[in-house]
């Protein structure tokens, strides 16, 4: 690969302290994020699945840089970005965008649609009055909003809609990235179908990269390139989206794949052994493999021996002792 | 045989600032013993709604059952005082909800909680019910069943606290059980277990499960029978298997289109296909709606079916569908 990856993440790390005791003192740490390393190339689509608590969301949230991470670097477009000053950190900030879950929770009630979708272009001085009007009409028109539409209010619209708003004020500010983390969780399949074909019209027409966290496995095989799965903290399985889907390496993926459900009867009858049991504690996990706890196939070794996360075949990255 | 459970022109209503709301609009369908159906649809179709007109929990202040009627054993419900529904309500029909943190009690105990349902219905001694208690925890597969009945449900996971809830709704052997998105809220992995159990104890006890969901391939795994609900109506009724094989109505067809595929490659050459979306949205149920529900979003809907509403037509092997275009 001669061209250098947009989004590098290295070795990253976030501990979160666990306070408890009459003195709030630290008695002990959740490693949510626990050595992540991942590239992301322009115009891909990487997708982060896993079950809660297994990090996905609070690695989209280092990527942001809402949170410090406590160990590990972030490169972008090949600079560094893990420790930027403020005024540097103000041009990453437009580089990378994102799209919530409930793009609701995150609109001023008081402030017009138009004005949501038109402040990042003011905040990062890229247009003025009129010209931000104009800008912001033509990026209603392109997620599929009626321009007019620019002086309702966020509660005037449907969930779908809001979720077009969001993209739009993502959008805004010509973004490399955009971290989407949940975008489509909540609405409904013929929303969601609408959403998600507009996600990837802009990628294709703007070359936009997205890291596309989710717990969805069928919209992940739909709009991703690659697929990291993540357990606990870690990476397990890496792979581009066919490899992933036809050929899983790690018991965890095999696990999650056959637990999924598919619009089919007839799959029903030739559903494999799932795993049992709860995920453990991401304040305690397991020690060596997390996943030795459910795993059908687990050894002696398993509980003591933390799998590295190894390249099995070209792009093909598995964190298993035995495979 | 009779169904034990016959819902017949099912209307419920709400009264909001913007008027009427009709949230149930003419649903009818029939449950037999011991079988799972399926009722299926997008927000605001009506599906939890008519779980609660069935167990008659819509709130008197603001909603109603207009018209309609709800036979549960050949009794109608729709006219039964409040303290008759109660000594039916998790006896005979339970109910497990999305949330079981909000149905749980955070004060009692699980063993308390599920003991006093068993005292209330079945008239036993409080030791008894502790001791069906135990039972029902080993019955969902809770390890450690005796150390857990002492514990509160902020405790327990929330795999386990649906656990619970089946455990509790199935205390007193109902003969339904009406289930309003159990696994929603639940991890992949734990979703599959949660709908495994379900399925089996079912088998165990014979209860027949209304399963309300979104969710296309929770439907398709679960359920035998599946009523589609659009706009507040029922739109198609089929065995699972035909309405996966052959859908009729044009909703359940562009519901099918419009889901990503797990189980299939969709790429065609490396490059990621549309999915199909359902252009439009769905009526405001304050308006009353002549005509098909869906013909302002269809592909086929000519000028009869903005005008008259569809009658339901047979399509043989128990599948119907209301569509005026689709000739069964």
């Amino acid at each position: 690969m001669t061209d250098p990856a947009l989004l590098e993440v290295r070795d990253l790390m976030k501990h979160f302290p666990i306070l408890g005791g009459l003195l709030q003192r630290q008695v002990g740490q959740v490693k949510a994020v626990d050595g992540v390393s991942f590239a992301i190339r322009r115009g891909e689509t990487l997708g982060l699945v896993g079950e809660s608590g297994c990090g996905k969301s609070t690695i989209g949230k280092a990527v942001l840089k809402l949170i410090e991470p406590t160990a590990g670097r972030i490169l972008l477009g090949g600079e560094d970005v893990t420790e930027l000053p403020p005024d540097a950190m103000w041009a990453h900030r437009r580089r990378i965008q994102t799209i919530f879950q409930d793009p609701y929770s995150s609109m001023n009630p008081r402030l017009s649609a138009g004005t949501i979708v038109g402040e990042p272009l003011e905040n990062f001085g890229l247009t003025r009055g009129r010209e931000t009007t104009d800008k912001v009409a033509s990026l209603f028109t392109r997620v599929g909003l009626r321009p007019e539409s620019m002086r309702k209010f966020a509660h005037e619209f449907s969930g779908g809609q809001r979720q077009r708003l969001g993209i739009a004020k993502a959008l805004s500010v010509n973004p490399d990235l955009i971290v989407a983390d949940e975008p489509v969780s909540a609405l409904d399949v013929s929303v969601q179908a609408q959403v998600l074909n507009l996600l990837i019209d802009l990628q294709e027409e703007y070359g936009l990269a997205y890291l596309f966290i989710s717990h969805d496995l069928a919209v992940m095989r739909h709009i991703s390139h690659r697929i990291a799965v993540m357990y606990l903290g870690r990476i397990v399985e890496l792979a581009d989206k066919r490899t992933l889907f036809e050929a899983p390496k790690h018991p965890y993926t095999e696990a999650l794949l056959s637990a999924a459900t598919a619009p089919d009867p007839k799959r029903r009858r030739q559903r494999k052994r799932i795993v049992q049991g709860d995920v453990p504690s991401p304040a305690k996990p397991p020690p060596g493999c997390h996943f030795h706890t459910r795993c059908p196939y687990a050894v002696a070794e398993c509980k003591v021996t933390a799998p590295p996360l190894r390249e099995i075949a070209p792009g093909h990255h598995v964190a298993c002792l035995l495979r | 045989m009779t169904a034990l459970l016959e819902v017949r022109d099912l209307h419920t209503q709400f009264n909001t600032l913007d008027g009427v709301v009709r949230a149930v609009d003419g649903v009818s369908f029939d449950l037999s013993r011991g079988e799972t159906l399926g009722i299926v649809g997008e927000s605001g179709c009506g599906k939890s709604v008519t779980a609660l007109s069935i167990l008659r929990l819509i709130p008197a202040e603001t909603g109603r059952i207009a018209s309609g009627s709800i036979r549960f054993d050949g009794r109608e419900l729709t006219g039964l005082d409040e303290e008759a529904m109660k000594r039916l309500r998790g006896h005979h029909i339970s109910m497990i909800f999305q949330e079981p943190m909000t149905s749980l009690n955070p004060v009692l105990t699980v063993g308390t909680q599920i003991a006093e349902n068993v005292v209330r219905h079945l008239g036993v001694p409080w030791k008894a019910g502790r001791e069906r208690a135990y039972e029902m925890l080993g019955l969902v597969r809770i390890a450690d069943a005796r150390r857990r009945l002492d514990e509160y449900p902020h405790q327990l996971s929330g795999g386990m606290r649906q656990r619970v809830m089946i455990a509790m709704a199935l205390s007193c052997d109902p003969q339904v059980l009406i289930a309003d998105e159990p696994t929603t809220a639940l991890d992949v992995t734990i979703q599959a277990q949660i709908l495994d159990l379900m399925l089996e104890l079912k088998e165990k006890t014979g209860t027949a499960i209304v399963l309300i969901t979104h969710d296309l391939g929770v439907v398709a795994e679960t359920t035998e029978r599946v009523v589609v609900m659009y706009a507040g109506r029922k739109v198609e009724e089929a065995p699972v298997e035909a309405l996966f094989e052959r859908p009729l109505h044009p909703y359940t067809v562009g519901l099918m289109r419009a889901i990503p595929r797990l189980d299939v490659e969709a790429d065609i050459a490396g490059k990621r296909p549309r999915l199909q979306e359902i252009p439009g949205l769905v009526p405001i149920l304050t308006r009353p709606i002549i005509g098909c529900a869906f013909a302002a979003r269809c592909p086929l809907a000519t000028g009869r079916c903005r005008t008259e509403a569809p009658p339901f037509v047979d399509a043989g092997g128990g599948h119907t569908v209301a569509c005026w275009e689709v000739a069964p």
